[in-house]
């Protein structure tokens, strides 16, 4: 009977590409999720910026985490709100496709459009005067690429429990205040005392934070403080997300 | 009799089904032969849907038992011989038609090559077209040629034509019909009559959450044609009760509706009753109307 069944691996390939394509053809994704980041980046950095080399470092550790946050929380939340309420994963989910293949695909388009983001920002990170070693770039662009995961669990949660409406209004809200809540966009200690503590169950901070540690911006030896705070947080937008996936199922 | 498992399509064995303390369907049997259209005739809301959602997995049973080609519908090996259209699936807007199709048909190992699906879903000159550029009625096409692009052997197609105008409803029937004489097995679920009796080679009705008739097209019709005469009277409702052959009377509006079976006994009878009858009209019954009928007649024959 298994020569009902085609090879899954080609699947896979096949729905990611699909996927990436999709994403690509609207610039209502591309422009706030890809083009926004960056450009922020050159007005505070380049534009503004105080010019000097640790600025412009600190900056893109930051800009980085909220570099992969639109992909994660736009191209999840929102796609997934639209693609249920026109029951498009519903026709997928009944046709012999491999059950992982759908989330999958997702995770290749989203981990494909933060890596594009990522390069852009680098690249002006270096017009800019950043100076970091190989290790250095190496532990930045590894924390970069682990900040999708909590921002792409929540952005699973919200699309799974929202309508498409719903959904593109709550992720710009969350989008954007874990951004400057979280302090990416300026460090929190410019902010009132009940905002600074308030960062605390943010995902964004503690990965700006760690970010800043790989790029030999804050000291290390408070790696723990942060990386705690992040794993429970992490496991939080985990179930957020798989109870989202289970109520939709039934 | 003992039949061979591996000659039914589909199967439902007393199944039960409830939504939040409703139920839809009751001890419900029901099952799908290879090469045969089967339309599922019901009124919004009397359990088409749920037959068909049961059928593609994407509902469970509470009580009995659902087949599909001898396994359970949510295997993967059963899916992969089963297209679908789904009454209101959309379309990614930014792949074309060419795109989607061969997507979907990526899924089956038994598939047919994009070019001979759009051939067949009459999409040639749309091929190119992205989704979001499609009329309403060409986007059902695109669904449709999604359902056959695995080459299925079950098409399960929930309400095809919502929303069609006449030109495009014929259209679709025209490939509907194409594919079940090709022998694929076809379960259609509708609520219009014309649908059923233009497609189906049985036609199995349901209402109340069970089946109230099966059989083929023309003695479905005969079962469930009725009319309908609409008069405007001074005399009450009661007074037309007992007229030969009716099945109710009820007011709507100013007129009073006398459902009948044969209307022509029942319109002299209404005239010797009330002589002065001015306005009055015999239309077709709606399929509500019909179903009602059936009902009905079907109580009186188990009473008798």
């Amino acid at each position: 009977m298994s020569d009902l069944l085609p090879v899954a691996p080609r699947i896979y390939w096949l729905e990611s590409k699909a996927e990436i394509i999709k994403s690509a053809r609207m610039p209502q994704f591309i422009i706030p999720t890809i083009a926004l980041p960056p450009a922020f980046y050159a007005l505070f950095a380049l534009a503004l910026g105080q010019s000097s080399a640790a600025a412009a470092t600190q900056t893109l550790a930051t800009f980085g985490v909220f570099a992969v946050m639109g992909p994660a929380l736009f191209g999840f939340g929102v796609n997934i709100a639209a693609e249920r309420e026109t029951e498009q994963l519903e026709l997928k989910r009944l046709s012999p496709m491999p059950g992982g293949a759908q989330i999958t695909a997702k995770i290749a388009a989203t981990t494909v459009y933060c890596a594009i983001a990522l390069m852009i920002l680098y690249a002006l990170g270096l017009v800019a005067g950043v100076a970091l070693t190989a290790g250095q770039w190496a532990s930045v662009l590894l924390v970069h690429l682990l900040s999708i995961i909590p921002f792409s669990l929540i952005g699973i949660g919200i699309g799974y429990r929202f309508g498409q409406g719903a959904a593109v209004a709550l992720a710009n809200i969350v989008f954007l205040s874990l951004a400057v809540m979280g302090g990416l966009w300026f460090p929190i200690m410019a902010m009132p005392q009940v905002m600074q503590s308030a960062a605390w169950v943010l995902p964004s901070y503690h990965l700006g934070e760690i970010a800043l540690m790989a790029a030999g911006q804050r000291n290390d030896s408070f790696l723990l403080l942060h990386a705690g705070p992040l794993l429970l947080i992490t496991l939080a937008s985990a179930i957020f997300a798989w109870t989202g996936e289970r109520q939709q199922s039934r | 009799m003992q039949t061979d498992p591996s000659l039914h399509v589909a199967r439902l064995e007393c199944v039960s089904k409830s939504y939040g303390g409703l139920r839809v369907l009751e001890d419900f049997s029901f099952e799908l032969e290879p090469g045969c259209v089967t339309a599922l005739l019901g009124s919004n809301g009397a359990g088409k849907s749920t037959v068909a959602g049961l059928l593609t997995g994407r509902l469970s049973a509470d009580v009995g038992k659902v087949s599909l080609f001898g396994l359970d519908p949510r295997d993967r090996r059963a899916r992969a011989r089963m297209g679908i259209m789904l009454q209101s699936a959309g379309l990614p807007e930014t792949l074309t038609v060419r795109e989607l199709i061969d997507l979907h048909a990526s899924h089956y190992a038994r598939r047919m090559s994009t070019d001979r699906v759009i051939e067949q879903a009459g999409l040639v000159d749309l091929a190119d077209r992205r989704c979001s550029k499609l009329s309403g009625g060409e986007q059902r096409r695109v669904q449709f040629a999604l359902a056959i692009s695995g080459a299925p052997d079950l098409l399960v197609l929930d309400e095809p034509t919502t929303g069609f105008d006449s030109e495009a409803r014929r259209a679709m029937w025209q490939l509907v019909r194409a594919k079940a004489e090709a022998g694929t097995a076809v379960l259609l679920a509708t609520h219009h009559m014309d649908e059923a009796d233009a497609l189906a080679d049985r036609i199995v009705v349901i209402a109340n959450g069970g089946i109230v008739a099966d059989g083929p097209p023309p003695q479905i019709k005969s079962q469930v044609a009725g009319s309908v005469l609409r008069l405007r009277t001074r005399l009450p409702a009661a007074r037309f009760r007992n007229l030969p052959d009716i099945v109710k009377v009820e007011e709507r509006g100013a007129d009073l509706a006398i459902l009948t079976s044969s209307p022509r006994p029942t319109l002299e009878a209404v005239f010797q009753i009330d002589p002065d009858l001015q306005h009055f009209e015999v239309v077709g019954a709606t399929l509500e109307d019909a179903l009602e009928n059936l009902i009905m007649s079907q109580s009186e024959k188990e009473a008798a």
